[in-house]
This record gives C-alpha cells, sequence and structure tokens, in this order.
C-alpha cells in the first residue's frame, strides 16, 4: 500500500467513524454500553487534565475549534467506538493515541461522561423559549 | 516639490540665496578656512569685532520669515472631507499631521469630520471598519505615515480582507531639507505606503493641494466600488500647514455616484435556468449584503425557489429564523445539485471538509455532480502576496459582478421561469426545509440546556440570558468571539443592523474597537449596541474602552472570558496529541490567568461602568439589567462573565 492510499484508507476509517459518531453519539440511535468497573472520579480528573473539556466543554456541552465540537454529555455510542473515535478523530480533533491516553483513562473519561446530566427538555427553561 | 509649500513667504528664495553666497565664499576661501580649524595654537589675545553681517543679523528682525498665515492647505483639505460628507476622523494624535489636526479643529469646527481620540492606530481602523458596515459609508483615520501606519497595519488587513472601505492617512515631510529634528527623520519616508501597498486597493501620495482633491475624491470612489477596501493617502506635512498660494484655481471634484458592477444579464439568465430546474439547490452567502436592501433581496430569491440558504455571517444576508436558513445544517450542501455561491470569500473551505493531521487532506462535501456557480465581486480585484483568497475552487460557472446588485436581475429571470408546476415542487421542497430548520432549533434549543447551571458558564447559558434582556430592545449585535452558532441559532436576528459581520482577517485586537466603531453609527439610530469579546482580544487594545468613555458611545460590551487565548490551546493540544507527550502541559503560554484579569475594574480605570466577574450564573441577568440602564443612559459598559472555553 502507497503512502497515500494508506492514508486515503484512514481517511475513509475516520470518515466512517465520524459519521458514526455522528449519527450515535447525536441520535441517540444505539443504547450504549455501560463502562463497567470505570472511575468516574478519574474519568473527571483525566477529561480535565488532558483539556477534553477545551473543545467539548466541562459540562459536555460541546463547543467549536474550526468545525463544531460535538456535545458528549450522556455520550450514547457504545464504548468501543467511543475509544475508536479518540485513537483516529477526523478534522479538528487531535487523535488521542495510548502514549498520551490509555485505554483504562479513556474508559474512565467515557465513564464520567455518561454520568453528566445532559440534555433536558428544553421548553422547561423560559430563557430557551423567547 | 511643489510650489505651494513655502508660497508667499520667501523661506526658499533665502535659502537659495544663501546657498548660492555660502557656495561662492567656501570657493574662494578654503584654505584659510581650513587653516583657522587645524591651527590650535594660534590664540586669540581679543574677541574679534562682530562684522557687519553678523550685526545686522543681530539687529534686524526677520521681517521675510512670516510668523503668522490666515489660510493653511490643511484648512482646504477639511473643505475637501465635508464635501465628502465624512463624518469622522479617528487618529492618535502627531506632529506629521498637526496642520491637518488643527485645520480640522479651527477651520472645521470639528465637525464633519469630527476627531475621534483613539489610543493606538489599530484602534482608529478598526474603528473606521465596524463603523463602516453598519453606516454604509467609509470613516478616514489619520496617522503618523511611518510609525502609526505601522501600528494600523494589521487592521488594515483586517479591513482589506474584510473588504470595508477605509481612508487611511499617514502624515509624511516628504522634502529632506524640511526635516527638523531626528524624529522627523524617523518618521519620514520615501514611499509611506509600501508597508500597506500589499492590502490597500489604490494609494498616493499629493503633492499639491488640487492633486490632493482630485486624490481624495478617487480614493473615497475607489474605496467605495465593489470590492470595496481602504485606500490610503500620504500627505506631506508642509502641504497640510503653508498657506494656500494657488486658492483661485482650486477645485474640489463632484464625487459621482457609484453603481456598482451587476452579473452578465445573459450569464444571470443561465444561473437562473439552473436554479429553476434544480431539484436541490442551495444558496451559501458571506459578505453578500452590502446594504440594508441586500437581506431582502436574498430572501425574495430564495423564498421564490424554496431553496436552502446557508450564511457564511460575513454580513446580515439572511434572518435566523426564516425556514429556509439552513446555515447550521450544513447537511444541505452536500445534498445539493446546485450551489450558487455570492460573495464567498472561503468557497473551497464551505464546499470541503479539512483533516488537520501529519498529511493534511481535504475531502469534498458536495456532490460530485452537483453544478457550481459563484456570482460576487472578488475577482474583480485581487492581489497576490498575502493569501486571503483562498484555495481555488472549481466552478461551472463564474459570474464577475457584485451579488446585491446582481440580484433584482437574477429574481426576474428566476421569476419568469417558474410556472404552477415547479411552485407546487417548490412550495413542497419548503416544507420539507422548514420542518428540518424546526427539528434543528429545537435541538439547539436542548443542545443549550446541558450545563446550564454549570460555573464557569456555558456559552449558550450566557447567550440566553443575554437575549433576554435585549429581546425587546432595537439592538444591533457587532462582534462576537464565540462564534455564530449560539446567537443564529437561539435568537432571532431579523433586521439588516442585527449584525455586520467578523474581522476578516482573524486578526486579534479587532473585536473591541471594531465594535465600538459600529456603536458610534447605532448612535444616531437610537440602537443598543451589543458585542461579545474574547479576553485575548480585549487584552491587545484595552485602551479602547477609553474612546468610548471619552465620546460617550454606548455600547454593552461582554467579555466572554475563556481566561485563554482559546483557539490556540486547542491546536496547541492537537500538536501535543500527535506528538505523543505533554497533552497537560498546553496551557503554558496559551491561558490568561495567574493572575486573572479583572476586567471590569480594568474598565473601570477607563471611566467605563464594569460588571463582574460573573462567575455564577444566577448572577448574570441582573448584572446585564444593571449595565443595559446604563448603556440607555449613553454610556459604555462592561460586563466580564467567566465562561467555559466556547
Amino acid at each position: 500500500m502507497t503512502l497515500l492510499t494508506k492514508r486515503f484508507a484512514q481517511f475513509t476509517a475516520v470518515a466512517f467513524v465520524a459519521a458514526a459518531f455522528a449519527l450515535l453519539g447525536f441520535a441517540a440511535a444505539a443504547p450504549a454500553q455501560d463502562a463497567g468497573s470505570s472511575d468516574v472520579a478519574n474519568g473527571k480528573r483525566v477529561y480535565l487534565a488532558d483539556g477534553c473539556f477545551v473543545c467539548h466543554g466541562r459540562a459536555g456541552q460541546g463547543g467549536a475549534m474550526n468545525y463544531p465540537a460535538p456535545a458528549i454529555a450522556q455520550v450514547e455510542m457504545p464504548v468501543e467506538s467511543f475509544l475508536a473515535y479518540l485513537r483516529n478523530a477526523p478534522n479538528d480533533m487531535p487523535a488521542y493515541t495510548t502514549a498520551v491516553l490509555s485505554d483504562k483513562d479513556a474508559t474512565d473519561i467515557y465513564a464520567f461522561l455518561r454520568s453528566l446530566s445532559g440534555r433536558k427538555p428544553a421548553k422547561d427553561f423560559p430563557l430557551l423559549n423567547q | 516639490m511643489s510650489k505651494h509649500s513655502n508660497s508667499p513667504d520667501a523661506g526658499r528664495r533665502n535659502f537659495l540665496k544663501g546657498a548660492t553666497l555660502a557656495g561662492a565664499a567656501a570657493l574662494a576661501t578654503p584654505v584659510a578656512a581650513n587653516t583657522q580649524i587645524l591651527d590650535p595654537s594660534k590664540e586669540s589675545t581679543k574677541a574679534a569685532v562682530p562684522g557687519p553681517r553678523l550685526a545686522a543679523a543681530e539687529t534686524t528682525p526677520p521681517s521675510k520669515d512670516p510668523i503668522s498665515q490666515t489660510t493653511s492647505g490643511g484648512d482646504f483639505m477639511v473643505d475637501v472631507f465635508k464635501t465628502l460628507d465624512i463624518d469622522y476622523l479617528a487618529m492618535n494624535c502627531a506632529s506629521s499631521f498637526r496642520g491637518l489636526h488643527e485645520a480640522v479643529l479651527n477651520h472645521g469646527g470639528n465637525s464633519k469630520p469630527e476627531i475621534l481620540t483613539c489610543p493606538h492606530e489599530e484602534i482608529a481602523v478598526h474603528m473606521a471598519q465596524g463603523y463602516a458596515k453598519i453606516e454604509g459609508k467609509p470613516m478616514a483615520m489619520i496617522c503618523h505615515g511611518v510609525v502609526g501606519l505601522q501600528h494600523a497595519t494589521m487592521a488594515m488587513y483586517n479591513a482589506w480582507c474584510d473588504r470595508v472601505p477605509v481612508i487611511v492617512m499617514g502624515g509624511n515631510i516628504i522634502e529632506a531639507n524640511k526635516r527638523g529634528t531626528y524624529p522627523e527623520w524617523a518618521h519620514a519616508a520615501i514611499d509611506p505606503a509600501a508597508i500597506v501597498r500589499d492590502f490597500v486597493k489604490w494609494d498616493d501620495q499629493p503633492t499639491s493641494l488640487q492633486h490632493f482633491a482630485e486624490s481624495t475624491v478617487r480614493a473615497y470612489k475607489i474605496a467605495m466600488t465593489p470590492p470595496m477596501a481602504p485606500v490610503m493617502l500620504s500627505l506631506d506635512a508642509e502641504l497640510q500647514e503653508n498657506p494656500i498660494s494657488e486658492a483661485e484655481t482650486l477645485r474640489i471634484p463632484k464625487l459621482s455616484k457609484v453603481i456598482p458592477p451587476q452579473g452578465d444579464s445573459a450569464a444571470l439568465a443561465e444561473l437562473a435556468k439552473m436554479l429553476v430546474a434544480a431539484d436541490s439547490p442551495v444558496i451559501i452567502c458571506d459578505r453578500m449584503a452590502r446594504t440594508p436592501a441586500g437581506m431582502g433581496r436574498l430572501v425574495e430569491l430564495a423564498e421564490t425557489l424554496q431553496c436552502a440558504v446557508v450564511d457564511n455571517g460575513g454580513r446580515m444576508n439572511f434572518p435566523s429564523r426564516h425556514p429556509l436558513n439552513h446555515s447550521f445544517r450544513r447537511i444541505v450542501i452536500g445534498q445539493a445539485d446546485v450551489i450558487l455561491a455570492l460573495e464567498v470569500n472561503d468557497l473551497f473551505g464551505s464546499l470541503n471538509a479539512f483533516n488537520d493531521r501529519i498529511v493534511r487532506a481535504t475531502r469534498p462535501n458536495y456532490k460530485k455532480d452537483a453544478k457550481i456557480v459563484t456570482l460576487g465581486s472578488r475577482d474583480l480585484y485581487m492581489k497576490s502576496n498575502y493569501q486571503d483568497f483562498g484555495r481555488y475552487q472549481e466552478a461551472d460557472l463564474t459570474i464577475a459582478g457584485d451579488a446585491e446588485a446582481s440580484l433584482p436581475t437574477l429574481i426576474e429571470q428566476v421569476k419568469r421561469l417558474v410556472d404552477g408546476g415547479k411552485k407546487s415542487a417548490f412550495e413542497a421542497r419548503g416544507m420539507k426545509l422548514a420542518a428540518a430548520k424546526l427539528a434543528m432549533v429545537e435541538r439547539a434549543k436542548s443542545d443549550a440546556t446541558i450545563g446550564w447551571d454549570a460555573s464557569p458558564i456555558t456559552t449558550a447559558r450566557m447567550c440566553a440570558e443575554v437575549y433576554g434582556q435585549i429581546k425587546d430592545e432595537d439592538w444591533s449585535l457587532v462582534g462576537t468571539s464565540i462564534r455564530l452558532s449560539w446567537p443564529h441559532r437561539l435568537w432571532n436576528i431579523d433586521k439588516p443592523y442585527r449584525w455586520n459581520g467578523i474581522s476578516g482577517g482573524f486578526g486579534v485586537g479587532h473585536n473591541l474597537p471594531a465594535s465600538l466603531g459600529a456603536a458610534l453609527a447605532n448612535k444616531r439610530h437610537g440602537r443598543l449596541t451589543l458585542a461579545f469579546g474574547g479576553d485575548g482580544d480585549f487584552m491587545f487594545v484595552p485602551s479602547t474602552l477609553w474612546t468610548a468613555a471619552h465620546h460617550r458611545i454606548p455600547m454593552l460590551y461582554i467579555v466572554h472570558n475563556n481566561r485563554a487565548y482559546h483557539q490556540e490551546y486547542m491546536y496547541l493540544q492537537a500538536m501535543a496529541a500527535r506528538h505523543g507527550r505533554g497533552i497537560a502541559n498546553t496551557e503554558i503560554g496559551t491561558t490568561i490567568k495567574d493572575p486573572n484579569v479583572d476586567y471590569a475594574t480594568v474598565a473601570r480605570g477607563f471611566g467605563v461602568y464594569g460588571e463582574g466577574p460573573i462567575v455564577d450564573p444566577k448572577d448574570l441577568g441582573p448584572a446585564l439589567k444593571r449595565a443595559i440602564a446604563m448603556v440607555k443612559t449613553g454610556q459604555p459598559a462592561l460586563v466580564d462573565v467567566v465562561c467555559d472555553p466556547r
């Protein structure tokens, strides 16, 4: 495989994962998988220390870099998809390899995100209905 | 140098006479003179008796060196500005334009133009940029032609990228022999505009008052002809300061109305056919609405076609709550079979996704067989050095012409082609788009609830709180450091002055002064001006607040204080992740903390009302209410909101 075709293959894989993230993370199309014995407190610590909040917000509300950074509170994709996304993220999102983020820490982040309160019905917020 | 500068005084003639005498003396007595200097052993026993010339110089008043004058070139320059209806002259005072400065005050009565005192030239140009986008005409600014212009350059580049007219002037002393102290040498140049020539549309250095009049009117016309851009005039100090010698022959040329170029009518007819025949046409717009008429025209075109509009936000192009506004549903671009780009600067960026990886790659977001048409004025004037034109995007039809000016013809052509069958198909398409838009808005509201009570405050909560306070006012949002997504998804942005676009060149230090310039324009219309500004941007030009207080320009400035140069923070994280090391170190050099800046206190120091830092979202509404009450009295106010990053 040439470097170019390898890159294209990586690119396609990233695009696929991105699409999966968009569908699963945003549209809540599939049930989430709990992270078992994960450590929510450690997940929060790593989420803040490694700067995930910089793009996605401390409450996982999302944000923006050059492209929108999605809301990830109560992330709804399976943990395996979440880890795959972290390892080979598209667009602005850095790819976090195991050299900088272990599977354990990443799984703990997942657990932390699952623990966040997430979205609420907007009709209950008068300021959002002006 | 021209004859005007010293006439009618005889300084130059005296100089020539003196030069002749000195030259003759030098030829006659060189050896004796050198001997006197080089022979220190020769003592003088008594003081020399003054010769007749020295005695005369000490006892005769300098009758040929006039000490006052009744006219000045600066007066004439002010008269030229008045014919152009230039309201303001933004400046930081400098000796190289002291002649014009004085003339504005005492000949012009400090009116048309009125001086705006700015603590930095970058502030002056950015004020002009923000002003022009609301008022629809340029403001003038003047600076030292060397060191002041060096300060002004980044702001001029922002205005250039933003396609905004600004009349920039710089003082200079052209004739070397007229420069006095060393600073005048350090502040003089052969070609002052050389430093900005890559990002002004035109420049000149007039050498007579008639030349000035013609060049200033020309500069105004060029700046205002789409694609609009800054222009630069270098003004000789002597031209400003010295008496007018040719008053009887001076004439200020008439400024003719600028008619923007329309696209070719045959090409517009072809475009109309493509749009009407399309199943899913999409319009992308950026710096399209030049005047208040622009938004209405685009609404008419979109409603006639019932097609989606994606607004990149360079101007107030399309109402945020319109069912056809799909700016935050860009999936429509990927579904389009015809894409019409109106005054889009970076069309490649709008149509392609970019991966910021080791190998920087892009991929198209549009269908392979989609027809792409561009309509805009950018191709009519470009320069090559700075790369603000973006990557080349292939298109099927490129129509050179001002989009807003071309829309009436295009709309007429489209309407001619829409028969009954088409109309019902278009209505069905519009209903689907309206439903999708509604779902997007509901999703945005739902997203906004995440972290609603969090501290630091979420950007969504901040925007919701602000809108709660302004929605019943005649408001105008003129700056943002938080992108467009929250205000544009949550607010009803429905009038031409509700929004005026972004910096252009993304040069930091734009938001605060440009917002103030826009606020100045809004002041006469009685609008409530507000802006969101980043803390990093604020730190470049905090003294803008002094100008706001001094000139009593009402503006609500909300500092979105995330205590970082946030975009760079994210970029550095990407680098650290790529290199597999030190992600946790990336706040070094990117954050603005230790100490945290108290922006409300800074504001008060400049004479501006300050609220904050607000860290609890429950405190934000009342703080905004108090600040808005202050703005309504005609004063600026600042609210420092400690926020989550974006």
